[in-house]
């Protein structure tokens, strides 16, 4: 079981390390946000002082690189769906648990990897100082990167086909992300959209990283640390829980099996 | 339950709402045995692959698999089998040698034990040169072969194998049965596996025939072969209803396949110089040939054995001639 788990989460990073163009992109995206959204606000908010805002936006950031980085690595269960490493994985003698669960871990790491690339780069570049609390810095990329990843998989096991893809992309990832506080504090959201953000769990991550952080960010934390960890355990808990008992159940089986007989040509 | 045969089926049944896929198989293979699994596509050879591998679950009866029951102890039962689909289970992104390494880490292999069986592996199946090629650049027949070894990496009791042959040219089907072959006799693997190629399953220990969900006949070739008759009188005429009804009352009902008309005859009851002189006015072609695992499917699809037992013998009605 063990040398199961670890081929899983090994072929998933070892995948990472060979997609070095996505591997590149991943780290282009959030420094777009850094250079063109956080400098153009930075205009507006003059008051922050220089270069305030940019370093508001970096907790928020290093959650965006978890946030692609782990959802989309467990979310490509629906591509294996269609693919022969379903088939191995279906066959292994493991429980269909624990390949979820592999999947998931493997697809956390890759987030955690990619976090600490940005981490690297934010702090060449001056926008990161050495964490207040580097404990907590760990701890809290690594709960994000597995809500990211739960998240995830919990999508893939209930979605059918690809096609459902774009979706994902307008209803889970853009939500989850300007839903958090990544970009602006939750507090002075309106009602609806306040609600959202304190229902969303990538929310208690970005909050987590504020608190890691330090001084740098020019608003207070939303949440209290215990609070944060809590929710992102509790979501963690309850998505893998209803993702391992869907994945047991046979309708995921009998579509998987129709997947298997029906031969796609490519 | 544990039991000398590699693989039992009790009433084994498997519906999609009104969609009968398969209803109720009795199925006994023993061990070692090579059986093969006959009929046209949707006829639930596949099902029955599907649910003895664990993969889908059945709507009724009971099913062991290695002495495991399917329901009771599925990583038992995928444990003792090796399992080869119709698409191959591998990952395009890894080379051959990294797709049977990762496929022995999933089984709980050793890095070492994997390295040495799947080298040979590789050299079995003619694959040594393609070590270090990643899978999607493999050719279709290179493919199969890797994923059969795959399939038997961690030495299985039981094989099972859903048209190993599909989509293969003539040679590389010859190859692959080849090792099918060796498996069985140098490991005494049990093979289970289905196929629409009836001449491919002549070298079979045991057939057996599926239509719509249901086993309409089974037994060993030459004992189906046998139980059709001696010989077959194949009479190809432009007025198949004319020539049927000349000829019925010699050799009883024709099976009427176009303008082809088969008869099942003895061998001394026929006298070709005699029946090309008779028919002259109608018939294009007359052969008498012996019959085969071709003839039985005809035949054993237009007469279904009423009162069919798995134990029995082979359903042929004898005797039509």
């Amino acid at each position: 079981m063990r040398r199961a788990i670890a081929a899983i989460v090994a072929r998933d990073l070892k995948r990472m390390l060979r997609q070095r163009g996505r591997l590149v992109s991943s780290m282009v995206r959030p420094l777009i946000w850094l250079f063109v959204i956080g400098t153009g606000f930075q205009g507006m908010l003059e008051g922050l002082g220089r270069g305030g805002y940019q370093r508001f936006l970096v907790p928020g950031l290093l959650s965006m690189v978890v946030l692609f980085g782990s959802l989309l690595a467990s979310l490509s269960m629906i591509y294996d769906k269609e693919s022969g490493v379903m088939r191995m994985l279906i066959i292994a003698p493991l429980p269909r648990a624990v390949v979820l669960l592999a999947r998931t871990l493997g697809a956390a790491l890759i987030g955690i990897c990619q976090a600490l690339l940005l981490m690297l780069i934010l702090f060449a570049l001056g926008y990161l100082g050495v964490p207040r609390d580097p404990a907590l810095c760990a701890l809290g990329l690594v709960a994000q990167a597995l809500v990211c990843a739960s998240l995830g998989t919990l999508i893939a096991v209930f979605s059918k086909a690809l096609e459902d893809f774009a979706v994902i992309m307008n209803f889970v990832i853009f939500p989850v992300f300007f839903l958090s506080g990544a970009l602006y504090p939750i507090e002075h959201l309106p009602g609806v959209l306040k609600a959202v953000a304190l229902a969303n769990p990538f929310s208690y991550g970005v909050d987590l990283l504020k608190h890691a952080l330090g001084p740098e960010a020019l608003f207070d934390p939303d949440f209290s640390v215990g609070k944060d960890l809590l929710a992102m355990l509790a979501f963690v808990v309850l998505a893998l829980a209803v993702a391992c008992r869907r994945f047991s159940q046979a309708p995921v089986f009998e579509s998987l099996a129709r997947v298997f007989t029906a031969p796609k040509r490519h | 339950m544990s039991t000398p045969a590699a693989i039992l089926t009790e009433r084994l049944a498997k519906s999609y709402g009104a969609v009968v896929a398969l209803a109720a198989l009795d199925l006994a293979i023993e061990a070692g045995q090579f059986f093969a699994l006959l009929g046209r596509n949707g006829s639930g050879k596949t099902t029955t692959l599907q649910l003895l591998s664990t993969l889908l679950r059945p709507s009724a009866g009971r099913a062991w698999v290695a002495g495991h029951d399917i329901l009771g102890a599925p990583l038992a039962v995928r444990r003792h089998i090796g399992m080869v689909f119709q698409e191959p289970a591998l990952d395009r992104n890894l080379t051959a040698m990294e797709n049977l390494r990762f496929a022995g880490a999933l089984g709980g292999h050793s890095a070492r034990t994997v390295r040495e069986r799947a080298s040979a592996l590789l050299q079995l199946f003619g694959l040594t040169d393609a070590r270090d090629t990643p899978v999607a650049a493999l050719s279709g027949g290179m493919r199969r072969a890797l994923d059969i070894a795959r399939g038997i990496l961690h030495r299985p009791r039981i094989l099972l194998l859903d048209e190993p042959t599909i989509g293969l040219d003539v040679q590389n089907r010859r190859a692959i049965w080849r090792h099918l072959g060796r498996l069985r006799s140098e490991e005494g693997t049990t093979l289970l596996l289905t196929t629409h190629h009836l001449e491919e399953a002549a070298g079979c220990d045991r057939v057996a025939f599926m239509s719509r969900g249901r086993l309409i006949g089974q037994g060993s070739p030459n004992e189906l072969v046998g139980a059709l008759g001696e010989y077959v009188l194949e009479v190809e005429t432009e007025s198949p209803a004319e020539t049927a009804s000349h000829l019925r009352p010699r050799f009883g009902e024709p099976l009427v396949e176009g303008e082809r008309l088969l008869f099942r005859v003895a061998g001394g009851a026929v006298s070709l110089d005699h029946l090309t002189h008779e028919l002259r006015a109608h018939a294009r072609a007359i052969r008498l040939r012996r019959p085969d695992l071709n003839d039985v499917y005809l035949w054993i699809h237009r007469d279904p054995p009423l009162n069919y037992h798995p134990e029995g013998h082979p359903g042929i009605a004898a005797g039509a001639s």
